[in-house]
């Protein structure tokens, strides 16, 4: 009647328990995982396809050189759609997640030079 | 296309017939009722919307739903994007069901461009299909455990869920919002190493479904909550216009995927699970019956699978095609959500924003089939029976 | 030798105890604050009990930061919380009866403990059982005081002035009406085998032959079940159901009013298990096959066999609470009248049959 449940019960008990001890050890994501962005300098031509696909409008294209894209991770649904766009693989995903969290909003717009990781 | 004036006349006519609230014979209370609302915050709602009840002692006489809380008009913003653009504001009509939405939206628009995925896309995005099944089933599933008091079966459900979560990502790269189909096929393939992953996984499921089976069915506690309330009779399914388990718990066998088969599902071998009596119990069975034969149509996919390409060849670049001219016309193409049929009716005028977008959502109608069924329940029933119909009030109030 | 040390011993006691001097009423009271902050320890163990078993049962780590690896210390860093909240009076709320109500229910839970013997201190064979004090009719003490509680949470549901509050609040009436009588019946067939209402002696009586448990299963189900819905725990918490009733009778508080009124439903929790190992499970007796193996049973012993049995009936409880959905408050009272009212009639009759043959 109800014993099912009980015996169901302290039968869970000692199996281990499967919480992910979040702050102290980093949740693994898989390959796929859509993170924040990685420019690649020499294979961005600055055509601004990503711009003009980003349902948000958080990209932007701007001068660093050449013409880069500067994303705004504040708006930034992080859906993937400019990775898909652009014509020769010079965004990717990482699978960097933490850094998009910041107190203040204007932190989160990563220039040219922050996506390349030449810059902190 | 109707006449502006005719629409500003028959507004003009209902709000002259309007009564305000407290004069409708609704909520005209005697002296034994008492009204209560539970309102648009609760803490049980998945959502904000209203049920005003008009209970006498215990039991409910008298109930009125007000829906709308949470509406963000995205059919009025998929007007100003382009079609890829849409992709990613269709993922979060509801979340728990994204790929389904996707699904509804791209299929549309490709019958729109009259093209067809080649033959793996198709299985890929069958098993997404099925996958997006198992976990939103298994969501519902324990949030109805909660609203019952039975806190355990939710904690057990989720931990299955995570496991279901973590295939998903691996393909798609995101846990609910995926934004994985593209017109003509799909984002990318399946990784290396996935499939035997997925297949202990499935198996693992398979036997949890079997012990939650005993775990509700033989609980005379639970039994005595669920048998026999909240009952709906095939008239009512049909008058409200439900689809999905709660049609299927009646008896009624319609099943989207049997009926108006897309992508691979005839050359697919399962079964429709239907139940006889409409009443909450057979709902929450129909819905773990269908986690079990979604395992199987997995499988059945995995096995039926050739390597072959993921686009069409008169799309040479793939899931770089850039936004394109739509021919004019209109598509319905109806698809499976786990809550019932769910489409997306597509008026195109030949440019590369869409003219219309109506999405028939399944959850509306299962909001819409609540007050019939609240007529002398008592009160602890009224939660119990709107977590069986499983509804997104995100979907409800697109 | 002994019994001379001993003899000086109880001199000293009475001394210090006695009414001789006029500091022996006053150490009496000190002692007693310390048994009520036993109490408190205890019940702070029984939510640490409760969250950790529960997690343990869900598959997941319970409270692991507050005061070492298990979390040991986490209800003081809640009831810090709970005073640091700021106090809100609603308005059009009936100021002495929401006031009161959590005093109210405090109270009747503070009282039960001065006719509990938690354990017994046995001595060259007399025993000397661990209660502040020990009266005749304790059990019936024990009964009336544990009902006076579901005043004080009709008085909280009816003083809020809130639909959701007076729904829960007449849900409890009748919830407490119905289990209230099983419980009675059940008490009066142990105390029929035992022949006196004192606990002290029903303890005794299940010493000496076999615990009351096994002699009389069914009075012990009956018990068990009364004994949760008088606790007022899942499955029978129709009162503080969140999901229809948002918090039951606790809807309009908030800060340490809620938390007096958590903490007594806690205290209620460990004190109604106090019970249950005492009248039912031998309190702090081994079986009676085991006390003819002559094993001795010296100083604080039986305590710890107390402690370890009173552990064993709350991880019970809790383990229902967690393994079983809520009933429905219709059905709540009909098992209540229409099962167990007979059953407690006919376990009744069986123990008239026990207590003719009991050899006490």
């Amino acid at each position: 009647m109800v014993l099912k449940n009980f015996e169901e019960m302290i039968k869970n008990t000692f199996r281990p328990s499967v919480t992910r001890l979040c702050p102290e050890v980093p949740t693994e994501v898989s390959d796929r995982y859509r993170g924040m962005h990685k420019l690649d300098r020499d294979k961005c031509i600055g055509c601004g396809i990503c711009a003009g696909t980003c349902p948000t409008r958080a990209i932007r294209i701007v001068r660093y050189g050449r013409w880069f894209p500067m994303i705004d991770f504040g708006h930034c649904m992080f859906c993937g759609l400019c990775v898909d766009q652009c014509p020769n693989d010079a965004l990717t995903m990482t699978k960097e997640y933490t850094e998009a969290i910041s107190p203040d909003r204007y932190a989160l717009i990563y220039g040219p030079a922050q996506l390349m990781g030449e810059e902190d | 296309m109707v006449n502006k004036h005719d629409v500003k006349k028959r507004m003009r006519q209902l709000a002259a017939e309007y009564i305000h609230e407290p004069q409708q014979e609704a909520y005209k209370l005697d002296d034994t009722e008492m009204m209560l609302h539970i309102g648009p915050q609760n803490p049980i709602q998945p959502g904000p919307f209203l049920i005003d009840l008009k209970i006498s002692g215990e039991t409910v006489r008298d109930s009125k739903l007000y829906m709308g809380y949470g509406h963000k008009g995205i059919e009025k913003i998929l007007e100003s994007m382009t079609y890829i653009q849409g992709l990613p504001v269709t993922d979060r009509i509801c979340y728990l069901a994204s790929l389904s939405n996707n699904e509804a939206y791209v299929s549309s628009v490709e019958r729109l461009l009259d093209i067809e995925p080649p033959e793996r896309s198709q299985y890929i995005r069958v098993i997404m299909q099925e996958l997006s099944r198992i976990q939103s089933h298994l969501l519902g599933t324990g949030e109805y455990a909660t609203d019952l008091g039975f806190v355990t079966m939710f904690l057990f459900m989720i931990r299955e869920r995570e496991y279901v979560l973590g295939l998903i990502e691996d393909i798609t790269g995101a846990r609910i919002t995926h934004c994985f189909p593209r017109f003509g096929g799909v984002r990318e393939d399946l990784p290396d190493g996935w499939r035997e992953k997925a297949i202990d996984v499935l198996s693992m499921i398979n036997e949890k479904c079997e012990m939650y089976k005993e775990l509700f069915s033989s609980d005379r506690t639970y039994r005595m909550r669920t048998v026999d309330i909240g009952t709906l009779t095939k008239e009512d399914v049909i008058k409200a216009g439900l689809t999905g388990p709660a049609l299927r718990a009646t008896g009624i066998d319609y099943d989207v995927r049997k009926v108006y088969p897309t992508l691979t599902y005839p050359d697919i071998d399962f079964k429709v699970q239907t139940a006889k009596k409409g009443d909450i119990f057979n709902r929450v069975m129909v819905r773990i019956n269908e986690i079990q034969e979604s395992c199987w149509i997995i499988e059945q996919a995995l096995d039926q699978m050739k390597p072959g390409p993921l686009f069409p060849d008169e799309l040479p670049y793939g899931r770089r095609t850039p936004s394109m001219r739509v021919p004019p016309g209109e598509a319905y193409v109806p698809v499976e959500d786990p809550r019932g049929e769910m489409a997306m009716y597509i008026v195109s005028d030949g440019t590369d924003k869409p003219y219309r977008v109506k999405i028939r959502g399944p959850a509306f109608a299962l909001m819409q089939g609540l007050p019939p069924m609240l007529e002398n329940v008592y009160i602890a029933d009224v939660p119990a029976i709107a977590a069986s119909m499983d509804s997104c009030n995100s979907e409800v109030d697109r | 030798m002994l019994e001379e040390q001993m003899d000086i011993l109880l001199g000293i006691l009475y001394t210090i105890l006695g009414n001789d001097y006029w500091w022996g009423p006053w150490i009496r009271g000190v002692i007693g604050l310390c048994a009520m902050g036993g109490i408190m320890v205890a019940a702070m163990f029984a939510v640490w009990l409760e969250r950790k078993y529960a997690s343990d049962i869900q598959s997941r780590i319970g409270p692991n930061r507050v005061g070492g690896k298990y979390g040991l210390l986490q209800l003081i860093a809640d009831a810090i919380k709970l005073f640091t909240k700021e106090d809100i009076k609603p308005d059009k709320v009936d100021g002495p009866v929401w006031a009161g109500a959590p005093i109210l229910m405090f109270g009747s839970a503070l009282l039960m403990i001065i006719a509990i013997p938690f354990g017994a201190f046995i001595f060259n064979g007399v025993t000397y059982p661990l209660a502040v004090t020990q009266f005749d009719i304790s059990i019936l003490y024990l009964e009336a005081v544990s009902a006076i509680g579901i005043i004080g949470i009709f008085m909280a549901g009816w003083g809020s002035n809130n639909k959701f509050s007076v729904i829960a609040a007449f849900r409890n009436i009748a919830r407490m009406i119905g289990y209230e009588v099983a419980l009675g019946l059940t008490i009066v067939s142990v105390v029929i085998v035992t022949g006196s209402l004192n606990i002290v002696d029903i303890v005794e009586a299940q010493g000496s032959v076999i615990w009351f448990a096994f002699v009389m299963p069914l009075g012990f189900v009956i018990f068990g079940v009364s004994l949760i819905a008088d606790m007022g725990r899942v499955p029978f918490d129709q009162n503080e159901a969140e999901e229809e009733l948002i918090a039951g009778w606790g809807t309009e508080y908030s800060g340490m009013r809620f938390g007096l009124a958590y903490f007594a439903e806690y205290i209620h929790m460990v004190l109604g298990s106090c019970i249950a190992v005492l009248i039912f499970l031998g309190g702090w007796n081994m079986p009676g096959f085991l006390v003819d193996l002559h094993i001795p049973l010296i100083g604080l012993l039986p305590a710890g066999i107390f402690l370890a049995k009173w552990v064993l009936v709350m991880m019970f409880v809790i383990m229902i609470r967690w393994a079983l959905p809520r009933i429905r408050i219709d059905q709540v009272t009909s098992i209540g009248w229409k099962v167990l009212f007979p059953l407690a009639m006919v376990n009744l009759v069986w123990a008239a049959m026990i207590g003719l043959v009991w050899p006490w």
